[in-house]
């Protein structure tokens, strides 16, 4: 066990703030604090210091919105989850091992085990749920796709090494990486301020992605009835025709704001079974930066489903509709929900019709203070763990980097249920 | 300490060489002992019993990326009502449920026979989470870029043995399988077949190339499963000569056939599919150093999953229902995950039945077959008993062939075959056999210091599907999991693997090779024992190699 004053290098450390996890991380720790050396953006490189400061380090349980200490935080939680009569256990963000514990919890407290991202990733599944779907993953696309198109308003934000990593890079064993030919479609505005690279072979196209049914129709047809210029829709069209793998990449999460997101994701995935006719193309659905990945996929192993989950001591079922999470709270249909979020940034928004227990990682932020709020460590900080890539194929190990100051979700959900 | 004895049992051991003898058996601290000083803790009377090892099913798609695609795809079919709590379907169970079924049939151990190296983790993630058995998985080589690209350049043996025993190490497995050899590959570069002595167009290279050099490294590595090879032409009318030519490629060093029944197809008569059981039989009785499994087809819905995704996008056109998925992995492999029905009012699909049965009856020694429906692409695991009594059974069989909704007797010399399986018979190709294959020392007997896997069946259940289908007892590692027919206990079990020694040298040529090319670094890449313990949730157990040279 070190101690806390040792001073540690790690290499090769994986990121578990978003789903691209990068696992190039080279860090120290002095002090037990985290010190970035690898060259990687300020905004991944905050999401790993923050951990640091003071106030991070200090943040108490709290009951009703009063500090508290763990014991008590954990008898008041003990006790709402007693007097519960129906709830729901949301995954706010975890790694598979987070998302095993809390399937438990909810088979032994007869919960709904949903997650905040359901609404996306079940537009995802439901493609291959309903008919064929051709996709690939990261890898693939870094060293054989010579043609990409990302459908994007803020995904390079969300993901901000996906250029370098990924779609851009120096290195491809298949093809001439300098004759990668890349779309990025979307906001351009946006797309430019977040691309950290100037790449001659990036394109960026001004699009409102509504329409993508309408550019896909319109590659089909060979006749521009998008409303791009004909001299960039030529381009592009005479890129994707030259092809020999075609790899074309959203995140559903962007589409989910308008109204033919389903057309989107289904016309996408379409258009590129139609091209594997003749030739090859593949899609990839960026997965969200709230482990719904991981969630996913532990899940579907353990229960055959993806969330949705309602446990009832006799058998457990799943229903799309009926046991969604968001309406059930909306409805107050529930009286509890037990938030875990071990890694998002992200803002729980909480009902304050129903209690609420939060186990969140010290920065948690909610909207309202929960009745009873347990700060846990993150998994790939203070503890080891597993995380799924966006690609839903890799799957990462998170190592333990600083002597933990909070307790593991694992433990407050086992001492919750005991 | 515990201790059990297990008493007046017949005992089916063929290590030992001991058929339906009466036996007493003895277990202490989770092994098989001689005998007990003291009373036993715990006595089974097992009078009207049968007592076997616990049996080992070599070739079973229970956890992995594909696996869990078709758990995601097929939610309609979890609606399995004869079930207590878990409503998943048979074909495409959820971990808890694999395991529950598992150990009610009296199986004991089971190894996935494609992990994806860079899918590792996942897959014995979800291994992990299946409860009593222990397993194992063959990792995924012959359509990775980096091996093709060592034959490509001609590199020498030594170096891909090297390379071989470091994914063995670093996924944490058993043995080496290849799928489709090269064919996986050869479609990410839009080339939609490849013949045995067909070259890719990216590598050059053709795919009895590609088994050869894996055939040779896995022996000269001394793993004890030989390579698994699914060969090409899956499902293709014709394919037995390909399937011929995969096994000639070997060169007469050991080499395992799986599925063989989807690689024995004929191109005769007016429909151009016909059996070539007879064919490929003939070449499995007097090849020495060629096993396989079989792979039998069961008729009902299903949901075929494997790594060849050439074929599985060539048979997305017969999805039922109507979905699929397929997937390019990683530089590493590929996915296809395609719903079926086998229908007996099918040409095809009884044949294929048929094929089957023909294929385990006319081999002549148990030691060579092995007993799989290649879970779930011919059918669930669930169906081994019925299966069992096929084999056991002409007149059930014969029976059963003559209700079939299309006539196939002029097809199928399976009415001629007079043979029914023994008991002994079964007990070598679902224990002994796989064990010896596998290289479990600890395993498929009950000899003395080998794990304490048992399982007990009722004589008294007169119809042997019965009997086969619920075992009274079943030990795990020296613990009473199943009695009566009902769990007792849970338990998990351990991983099984292997770990052949190579040249440290090869860990640096992987290493630039990954910070250049691939999405994770190799130290990434690599699984340790305690990650597999700490994080994953299973131990592992090393089971021995020893080097062999090709004189």
């Amino acid at each position: 066990m070190s101690k806390i004053s040792d001073s540690i290098n790690y290499k090769n450390i994986a990121c578990p703030f978003c789903s691209l996890h990068c696992d190039d991380i080279e860090l120290d720790i002095n002090d037990n604090k985290i010190h970035i050396k690898s060259d990687i953006s300020a905004s991944c490189k905050e999401k790993f210091e923050k951990n640091n400061s003071q106030t991070v380090n200090k943040v108490s349980p709290t009951v009703n919105g009063k500090a508290s200490n763990f014991s008590n935080a954990l008898k008041k939680a003990k006790q709402i989850v007693k007097n519960s009569n129906e709830s729901v256990i949301m995954n706010a963000s975890s790694d598979v091992n987070i998302a095993r514990e809390m399937l438990t919890t909810s088979s032994k407290i007869n919960g709904i085990y949903d997650h905040v991202n359901s609404a996306t990733f079940l537009k995802n599944l439901s493609i291959f749920q309903r008919k064929g779907f051709m996709c690939t993953s990261l890898s693939e696309i870094k060293n054989k796709s010579d043609v990409i198109v990302l459908f994007s308003n803020s995904i390079l934000k969300k993901y901000p090494r996906l250029t370098t990593r990924i779609l851009a890079p120096e290195n491809s064993f298949s093809i001439n990486p300098k004759k990668k030919q890349i779309y990025i479609i979307g906001n351009k505005k946006n797309n430019i301020k977040d691309s950290s690279i100037k790449d001659s072979r990036i394109t960026y196209i001004d699009f409102n992605n509504k329409d993508i049914p309408k550019l896909l129709d319109s590659l089909i047809n060979k006749v521009n009835e998008s409303r791009l210029s004909n001299k960039i829709f030529n381009n592009l069209a005479k890129s994707i025709d030259g092809s020999k793998y075609l790899s074309m990449i959203w995140a559903t999460s962007e589409f989910m704001k308008y109204d033919t997101c389903d057309e989107i994701i289904n016309n996408i995935s379409d258009y590129v079974l139609s091209i594997n006719e003749t030739s090859r193309a593949a899609c990839l659905t960026l997965a969200g930066n709230e482990g719904d990945a991981s969630s996913v996929q532990t899940s579907g192993w353990l229960t055959g489903f993806p969330s949705r989950i309602k446990f009832t001591g006799d058998y457990f079922e799943y229903d799309r509709d009926l046991y969604n999470a968001e309406s059930l709270i909306e409805s107050n249909n529930i009286d509890l929900v037990i938030y875990i979020n071990a890694i998002s940034n992200k803002e729980l928004s909480l009902n304050k019709k129903n209690k609420n227990i939060v186990i969140g990682h010290p920065s948690t932020k909610f909207n309202i203070e929960p009745h009873v709020f347990l700060p846990c460590g993150i998994p790939g900080i203070d503890y080891k763990g597993l995380i799924f890539r966006t690609d839903n194929v890799v799957t990462l190990p998170l190592s333990s980097i600083k002597i933990p100051t909070y307790r593991s979700v694992q433990e407050i959900l086992r001492g919750i249920t005991s | 300490m515990t201790t059990i004895h297990l008493k007046n049992g017949k005992v089916f051991d063929p290590t030992n060489r001991v058929f339906n003898k009466k036996k007493d058996v003895y277990i202490r601290d989770g092994k098989f002992v001689k005998s007990l000083k003291k009373k036993a803790d715990q006595i089974i009377d097992c009078t009207d019993k049968i007592v076997m090892p616990g049996a080992i099913d070599l070739h079973t798609h229970i956890g992995g990326g594909k696996v869990n695609i078709a758990r995601l795809m097929l939610q309609e079919f979890h609606n399995n009502s004869d079930r207590d709590y878990d409503l998943t379907a048979d074909f495409v169970p959820s971990t808890l449920k694999t395991g529950l079924q598992y150990i009610g049939m009296g199986y004991t151990s089971c190894f996935e026979p494609a992990l994806l190296p860079m899918n590792a983790r996942q897959s014995h993630s979800e291994m992990a989470d299946i409860p009593f058995v222990d397993k194992g998985g063959y990792a995924l080589l012959g359509n990775d870029d980096y091996l093709l690209n060592l034959i490509s350049r001609g590199a020498h043996q030594s170096e891909i043995n090297d390379y071989v025993a470091f994914i063995l190490k670093a996924s944490q497995c058993i043995g080496i399988k290849v799928v489709n050899a090269g064919g996986i590959n050869a479609f990410k570069f839009n080339q939609r077949a490849l013949n045995v002595d067909e070259k890719s167009i990216r590598y050059k290279i053709t795919p009895r190339k590609i088994v050869n050099v894996l055939a040779r490294a896995v022996y000269e590595l001394g793993v004890p499963h030989p390579l698994h090879v699914h060969c090409s032409n899956l499902g293709v009318p014709g394919n037995f000569k390909s399937t011929i030519e995969t096994i000639k490629a070997a060169e007469g060093l050991p080499i395992h056939i799986t599925h063989i029944q989807f690689h024995s197809y004929g191109d005769n008569g007016d429909r151009k599919f016909s059996s070539a059981s007879a064919e490929i039989t003939e070449y499995l009785n007097k090849v020495p150093n060629l096993t396989c499994d079989v792979g039998q087809v069961m008729f009902g819905q299903t949901v075929t999953m494997s790594g060849d995704s050439m074929t599985q996008h060539k048979n997305h056109k017969h999805a039922h229902p109507k979905k699929w998925l397929c997937m390019d992995i990683e530089c590493d492999a590929g996915c296809g995950v395609v719903p079926f029905k086998y229908r007996d009012q099918s040409f095809v699909n009884a044949l294929q039945w048929a094929i089957g049965l023909e294929t385990f009856l006319l081999a002549e020694d148990a030691e060579k077959i092995f007993l799989t429906t290649d879970h779930p692409n011919g059918g669930p695991f669930t169906s081994y008993p019925h299966l069992i009594k096929l084999l056991m059974d002409k007149t059930f069989r014969d029976d059963l062939l003559a209700r079939l909704a299309i006539d196939i007797s002029e097809h199928t010399i399976l009415k001629d075959i007079k043979r029914e399986y023994t008991l002994s018979e079964i007990a070598t190709m679902t224990r002994s056999a796989p064990a010896k294959i596998l290289g479990l020392k600890n395993k498929g007997s009950l000899s003395d210091g080998v794990d304490a896997d048992i399982t007990v069946y009722d004589t008294r259940l007169s119809d042997i599907e019965d009997m086969f289908a619920h075992p009274s007892h079943v030990i795990k590692d020296g613990i009473l999991v199943v009695e009566n027919g009902k769990i007792k206990d849970y338990i998990w079990g351990k991983t099984q693997v292997v770990r052949p020694e190579y040249d440290p040298s090869i860990v640096k040529k992987l290493d630039k090779h990954f910070k250049k090319y691939n999405t994770i670094g190799l130290s990434n890449f690599v699984i340790s024992n305690d990650e597999m313990s700490e994080v994953i949730g299973s131990d592992v157990n090393i089971n021995d190699c020893v080097r062999k040279r090709i004189s």
